[in-house]
């Protein structure tokens, strides 16, 4: 039996603990597995949605690029909530594992062995995407904090009255 | 050994320090202390503010001082927790809203997983109903008999400085938007748990500079940006100059200007920050198509007021200064702009401070004929009650496909909708100007619309990562509706969310722009003379 058929049969039951994994790693984790309204659990959802459309990309070997565009907003929301950069990507990684788990014996993982390096080579590429997008996102606030100056939102508490500049001024002409 | 490998992997995921207060919780969250360090707060007021506003009648912000939230000592005044808890005994007196709120909820749970900043980071003391108990245990602790006897058994306990520190990291966690009240079966308003977290700090001088400085400046120029009149007059000016490029009509508004009918009132932010200068522009287009005999006031120049941020007699002051400029100009009433928490102030908090505003009239729509009975105490007319009004009787030019190059969403700004029921006009406005329009999902609107994540004064550059995972809910219904239906534009009728949705946008959904309603109006309208070309970007476009 080929990798492809095993995943295909126990495809939901990988999804879920692939989710319920990351989804672990918050602290009201209950609630963001349990919720399965997309918008009223909005972390919840995406991460189900994402990881139930990598795991095929995955699994036939697309390529980096391929992984980048559901990675992206996963690797968005982990980018902002305070998690260490490994920590962010980290869950990504536990699909491997959970693979293998889900085989169910050496035996089986054994006859797999080629098939098995090839889905895990993937998810070494998807673990590499994961990295640069992380790294996209955190450069992207920067620049969103270049433009809240430029735009003057600043201007609301970073500069002076300018009753008090015009004083400033005095004060050095004197 | 598969499975040894993922419960390692496990450990180094989750047992690892992480989240918002530096550590993964393994015990009560009475034992998890509150941990600050850079980005997860907002900067302290700085002393000259807090010192300036301490010396300003009818304010009082004492203890003004340099401190940090990340070093331990946080240089209290010796008698810090009395002062906090006689600030609580005054407030439960005079307020018996707060007496209420402090006993009446049975943690239901109903608002539990209400809240945008516990959606977006999975903080359990997010959970609306938990951020109330930081300030109801100590109620319960000293000012009930139950709470005196059983003590932390029955989740009381004392003040202490950790206790002080969770209220000021999760009090400034909370936007005050009320999507939690909503959803509470006994109708607690825990943005009023906040605000008087909030208060209560003050009395000990933790505070922040984002909020205290545009307070300050708004006691002093009149405007949070601290704007002079020549300075907020040029301003308004410039914008006439490049409505003039773009349209060829020359507007000339009035400012200060006794014996108007109407006193024009919007945030300052309209005047002088993107994109908010469009919706300015906005309307200035609207009152010249109309002819309307009004006038801008240099010295009323801000409809926000960040006192509803900071305390009561804050919110008091910077609201009665719009009536007292209203009363100097012998106006008949008050036209207000696209604003949020100006209209929570308006409708919620105006009447007991400062109102009933009599020596004003109930507005009327010079155009129209309309009386506008829901402002019957206030006199202060919504910019959206009054242009649907004009719609309504077919009063306005209109031309939507000038429009037609943007497809808009409209977010429900939470003070607006929440807090003074503005859902119907905004839609029949924009259903009228623009093509295309579509709404985000049904939990995500009207009054369970989700926060920008950055209101009552959050908006500031260096809590970002947490105005973007608290934007989350939102800016995930607007990434649903930009997926099905090409939405590019995301409207609302509030200056903070036009400044901190921009933001979230840029950061969840780069394509899609934030505008102002009255910015698509005055777009769509089409003045008498004009000779306006194509504008590929409406009033956002570069004329050269």
């Amino acid at each position: 039996m080929k990798l492809a058929q095993v995943l295909n049969s126990k495809g939901d039951k990988i999804i879920d603990k692939w989710v319920t994994f990351t989804l672990k790693t918050y602290q009201s984790s209950g609630f963001f597995i349990k919720e399965r309204d997309a918008f009223a659990n909005p972390v919840g959802g995406q991460v189900r949605s994402i990881l139930t459309q990598l795991l095929p990309l995955l699994l036939e070997g697309r390529g980096k690029d391929s992984y980048r565009l559901p990675l992206q907003h996963l690797m968005r929301i982990r980018a902002v909530q305070d998690f260490t950069p490994s920590q962010a990507i980290a869950p990504l990684n536990a699909v491997k594992h959970i693979v293998r788990e889900s085989l169910g014996g050496a035996q089986r993982v054994r006859e797999l062995e080629s098939e098995l390096y090839d889905f895990e080579f993937a998810v070494d590429l998807a673990v590499l995407s994961a990295f640069d997008l992380y790294t996209e996102c955190r450069h992207q606030l920067h620049e969103i904090r270049v433009a809240e100056l430029k735009t003057g939102t600043s201007i609301l508490t970073d500069s002076p009255c300018p009753s008090k500049k015009l004083q400033a001024v005095e004060k050095i002409s004197k | 050994m598969a499975v040894a490998k993922l419960e390692q992997l496990e450990q180094s995921v989750a047992s690892d320090p992480s989240m918002l207060t530096g550590a993964y919780p393994t015990e009560d969250w009475m034992d998890v202390p509150a941990e600050f360090y850079s980005g997860n707060f907002a900067f302290p007021a700085k002393v000259n503010i807090v010192e300036y506003l301490d010396s300003q009648k009818g304010l009082h912000f004492p203890n003004a001082r340099e401190w940090s939230p990340e070093q331990d000592d946080w240089k209290l005044p010796e008698d810090w927790k009395d002062i906090i808890l006689n600030g609580l005994k005054e407030r439960l007196d005079k307020f018996r809203s707060l007496k209420i709120f402090m006993d009446c909820c049975v943690r239901c749970g109903a608002c539990a997983d209400k809240c945008h900043f516990y959606l977006g980071t999975g903080d359990p003391k997010n959970m609306p109903v938990l951020r109330a108990e930081l300030l109801r245990s100590v109620y319960r602790n000293d000012f009930t008999l139950g709470g005196k006897i059983l003590g932390k058994m029955a989740g009381n306990r004392e003040m202490t400085i950790g206790v002080l520190k969770e209220w000021f990291m999760y009090s400034y966690q909370c936007t005050e938007c009320r999507r939690c009240s909503v959803f509470c079966p006994y109708g607690i308003d825990t943005a009023e748990v906040t605000i008087i977290m909030r208060e209560l700090l003050h009395l000990v001088g933790v505070g922040i500079n984002w909020i205290l400085e545009p307070v300050s400046n708004s006691n002093r120029t009149g405007n949070h940006m601290g704007l002079q009149p020549h300075t907020f007059k040029d301003n308004v000016e410039f914008l006439t100059d490049d409505i003039e490029s773009l349209t060829g009509v020359k507007i000339e508004p009035t400012f200060n200007r006794k014996g108007a009918e109407i006193l024009f009132i919007t945030p300052s932010a309209d005047v002088f920050a993107e994109p908010g200068l469009y919706t300015a522009m906005g309307y200035l287009i609207l009152f010249e198509h109309l002819g309307l005999d009004y006038t801008w006031s240099t010295y009323a120049s801000e409809g926000g007021n960040f006192g509803l941020f900071t305390n009561n007699e804050s919110m008091k002051k910077l609201n009665a200064k719009m009536y007292a400029e209203a009363e100097r100009l012998g106006v008949r009433y008050i036209l207000g702009g696209e604003c949020g928490h100006m209209w929570r102030v308006l409708h919620q908090y105006m009447d007991t401070m400062n109102g009933p505003a009599d020596f004003l009239e109930v507005p009327k729509s010079p155009i129209t004929g309309t009386v506008f009975q829901n402002c019957a105490s206030t006199k202060m007319v919504h910019v959206s009650e009054f242009t649907a009004d004009l719609i309504r009787h077919n009063k306005l030019k209109l031309d939507k496909s000038r429009n037609d190059y943007l497809t808009v969403t409209y977010h429900d700004s939470c003070n607006t909708a929440r807090a003074m029921g503005l859902m119907e006009e905004p839609r029949y406005i924009l259903k009228h100007v623009v093509n295309n329009f579509h709404e985000m999902p049904e939990n995500t609107i009207r009054e369970q619309t989700f926060c920008c994540g950055s209101g009552t004064g959050l908006n500031t550059d260096e809590i970002m990562e947490l105005r973007m995972r608290s934007g989350l809910p939102r800016a995930n219904a607007v990434k649903y509706v930009e997926d099905k239906h090409g939405v590019n534009m995301l409207s609302c009728v509030c200056a903070i969310d036009r400044a901190t949705l921009t933001s979230l946008m840029n950061y969840w959904n780069p394509n899609v722009g934030v505008s102002g309603i009255t910015e698509l109006v005055g777009n769509a309208i089409v003045l008498d003379g004009e000779t306006r070309g194509e504008l590929d970007e409406g009033l956002r476009t570069m004329v050269f």
